[in-house]
């Protein structure tokens, strides 16, 4: 910590993050972990120690990359290998204290990201595979994975089986990134301070609902639950050093895994305008009673005219009950005068014909389709397959030619605008 | 143009509530509203068969739209017709499904019904005509069914300018942008001053106004109903944990409780370690049944009905929903309880 508060004094006022991007174009399972031209080695024993877990019984590490012809089925969360290069921790809360970070520099594998896979209780099905019909429609496929399979101790308790997976996998990612901190960074990007002082462009900021709804169901912020909490505003460098981290293992097609939360697709994509002032992300739960639903709307709508926001982009994480705490928080904003601008994945039936939203805004009007959750996808079948051997949804073998619904297909129609898919009628 | 004619019971001339059961069956030749239709078509235009059904049988009953395909099929018609059903739930879903069997099974057909009408959903790929609300309204939306029947003939497509309804179908496809960059560029458009612009058209549900209380629970029959997809330890009919598709019945004769370990909750939305532990947290038979003991309601419906209600996409879910009612009804059932989770 010292380290960055010098650099910080001799830089004067600055005090944005800069991350250290390496690019992978490689990735395999070794004896020892490293990093060189690209080249991610996963040093098996390295790797598996980081799992240590009386939970625990055993892990397997795999790695899989762009084009091979593997499924993985059950993936519970991905994760971006990052870790800080001047001391300190990322994922504050769980891996460290739970201080703030978002400061001084983190390494960033680009391109790579640590998945784990397999069985736990309420956790959805989630499948994607690296090639052939139906790639296309998950994110993930276009990235060098390292999967995570497990083995639970006989008589531990699922939701510390959780804890313990979880904890190990942001460990490896950790590790991962830390074999890149001596290698000369491929490119670096500066995340900006937000400025105080309006630019006089118009200020936008994220609205990024999280899941709070228990056991297996939750997303952890700096290390515990929002659930009963009302919004809170975040500085997004702090998402980028992993202020946010996904427990949450429902639905598949509609959960932000940790890695969305570390990349916030919508914050990069308002970083990316020069036409907007990035305000920041206020992060607010989504209680499951109405009553309490209309509460931290009008909280978060509340906190954004405090921040003289002009517009905010609204996201989810969930299903139909998810869809309510965008719509009344889209009202609530219009209501008070900011513009916004809710993104939805429809639910339109197979044939895409049924109203595609369980909860509508009732003035608020301007929406964006991350696709028709009911519609089918076909996906061509694998050599071989990781997280399981069955898949239970449409009882199938894990490396079969099936036919699900693309709802199934982990990060398709992902709430954060991670993804390009889209529902319209055709031309 | 060999026309077949769908109508439901009361336009059949067979009867009203009473006589909601009727199976389906065949008259030759138009028969009420289908002789007015067949005024406003030109002489080219026979309506050779009237087929029908009664409301509640159609609607609850799972072989009704097979039934009354086979006798579609038997008149050899050139267009299936169906309603005007107004704003009929039932009648609008007997059309809407006979309407869409009949066009997967390469008859063309047109529906007739009110936007509202739960039936809309349910017709494609059949398209759907506006007609008015209620049967008073009969000789305008007549009128432009029969614009629309002679557009098909001439084997255009019909559009809004027809009176079409409901939502043409919308499909998947991948955007050039993410949708995070596409939700940026929606919010500058709209700080500029667009208001119209969207990916998404809001839906309109329209509002269920509750009954009135029963005057006299002391003497009604009361059905227990839940979406928490409470069922038999072991799931034996296999109902769905999410995107149900499909609604289940199980007896309650003879049971005064529903104990732990023979019932159990698939419902993939919500913790169900406390519904397994007292089903009645699902189902409240056992208060139920003191009611009826005290003769504060009179019976308890036989069976419960139950589905999961998660994921469920509305149109499913509207289905159920008139399905339900046309199942209780014919039941001789008064009042419902049905539970939310």
């Amino acid at each position: 910590m010292s380290a960055t508060r010098v650099r910080d004094d001799e830089q004067g006022s600055r005090t944005g993050l800069r991350l250290l991007i390496h690019d992978v174009v490689e990735i395999g399972v070794g004896a020892q972990t490293g990093f060189a031209g690209g080249r991610l080695t996963v040093g098996e024993r390295e790797a598996t120690a980081l799992f240590a877990h009386p939970s625990l019984a055993s892990v397997r590490v795999s790695c899989c990359s762009p084009g091979e012809s593997v499924r993985i089925i059950k993936v519970l969360d991905a994760v971006e290998p990052r870790c800080k290069g001047d001391g300190g921790d990322v994922f504050p809360g769980l891996l460290g204290t739970a201080q703030l970070r978002g400061r001084g520099e983190t390494h960033v594998l680009r391109g790579a990201a640590v998945l784990s896979a397999g069985f736990l209780p309420r956790a959805q099905e989630a499948v994607f595979q690296m090639s052939g019909a139906g790639a296309e429609f998950s994110p993930l496929s276009g990235t060098h994975n390292v999967v995570i399979e497990f083995e639970p101790a006989p008589d531990a308790a699922w939701q510390d089986v959780a804890a313990a997976l979880r904890l190990g996998v942001l460990r490896l990612a950790v590790h991962l990134a830390q074999a890149a901190v001596d290698a000369a960074p491929d490119s670096i990007e500066e995340l900006e301070p937000l400025s105080s002082e309006s630019s006089g462009l118009p200020r936008v900021a994220a609205v990024t609902n999280i899941q709070t709804q228990g056991a297996f169901k939750d997303v952890l912020v700096y290390g515990r639950s929002m659930a009963g909490s009302l919004p809170t505003w975040i500085d997004p460098c702090e998402l980028a050093d992993g202020a946010v981290v996904s427990a949450q293992y429902g639905h598949p097609a509609l959960k932000n895994p940790t890695f969305v939360h570390q990349n916030n697709p919508v914050v990069a994509a308002l970083r990316a305008s020069d036409e907007v002032e990035l305000a920041g992300v206020i992060l607010c739960p989504e209680p499951v009673s109405e009553k309490e639903k209309r509460l931290v709307s009008e909280h978060a709508a509340r906190l954004c005219a405090a921040l003289g926001l002009d517009g905010a982009i609204v996201t989810k994480e969930g299903g139909g009950n998810a869809d309510g705490d965008v719509a009344l928080k889209l009202d609530a904003l219009e209501d008070i005068g900011i513009l916004a601008v809710g993104l939805f994945a429809e639910m339109a039936g197979r044939d895409g014909t049924a109203p595609g939203l369980v909860v509508a805004p009732a003035r608020a009007t301007a929406l964006i389709s991350t696709g028709n959750y009911d519609e089918l996808v076909a996906l061509g079948a694998t050599d071989r397959a990781l997280g399981g051997e069955r898949l239970g949804i449409i009882d199938a073998a894990a490396a079969d030619e099936l036919e699900l619904p693309i709802a199934a297909i982990y990060g398709s129609l992902n709430p954060l605008g991670w993804n390009r898919v889209t529902c319209a009628v055709e031309a | 143009m060999r026309i077949v004619h769908y109508v439901n019971q009361f336009f059949a001339g067979v009867g009203g509530e009473e006589a909601a059961g009727t199976t389906p069956d065949v008259r030759e030749g138009a028969v009420g509203p289908g002789r007015a239709l067949v005024a406003q078509l030109g002489s080219e235009y026979e309506i050779v068969a009237t087929v029908f059904c009664g409301d509640d049988y159609a609607a609850s009953d799972a072989s009704a739209t097979e039934e009354l395909l086979e006798l579609v099929r038997e008149a050899s018609p050139d267009l299936l017709v169906a309603g005007p059903a107004f704003t009929s739930g039932r009648y609008g879903l007997a059309c809407a499904r006979l309407a869409a069997a009949s066009v997967r099974a390469g008859i063309p057909a047109v529906a007739a019904m009110h936007p509202e009408n739960p039936g809309v959903e349910e017709a494609a790929p059949a398209p759907v005509i506006e007609s008015g609300k209620i049967g008073r309204e009969m000789r305008a939306s007549l009128q432009r069914l029969a614009g629309a029947i002679e557009k098909l003939a001439r084997g255009e497509e019909l559009g809004e300018q027809d009176g079409r309804v409901g939502r043409p179908p919308r499909h998947n496809r991948l955007a050039d942008q993410t949708a995070a960059t596409r939700s940026v560029e929606l919010i500058l458009a709209r700080l500029a001053g667009d208001r119209e612009r969207t990916e998404v058209l809001l839906p309109s549900f329209g509002s269920v106004t509750p009954s009135a209380p029963l005057e006299h629970p002391e003497g009604a029959t009361i059905a227990l109903l839940t979406e928490g997809a409470l069922v038999p330890m072991g799931n034996p009919d296999r109902l769905e944990s999410a995107r149900a598709t499909r609604w289940l019945r199980y007896p309650l004769d003879g049971l005064d409780r529903l104990e732990e370990g023979e019932y159990q909750s698939v419902h993939g939305g919500f913790s169900t370690v406390a519904a397994n532990a007292d089903p009645h947290r699902l189902l409240p038979l056992d208060v139920a049944r003191d009611l009826e003991r005290e003769g504060r309601i009179g019976t308890l419906h036989h069976e419960y009905l139950t589905t999961a209600g998660n994921g469920t996409q509305v149109a499913t879910a509207r289905s159920f929903g008139v399905e339900w009612a046309a199942e209780l009804r014919q039941a001789g059932v008064q009042a419902a309880i049905l539970t939310a989770t």
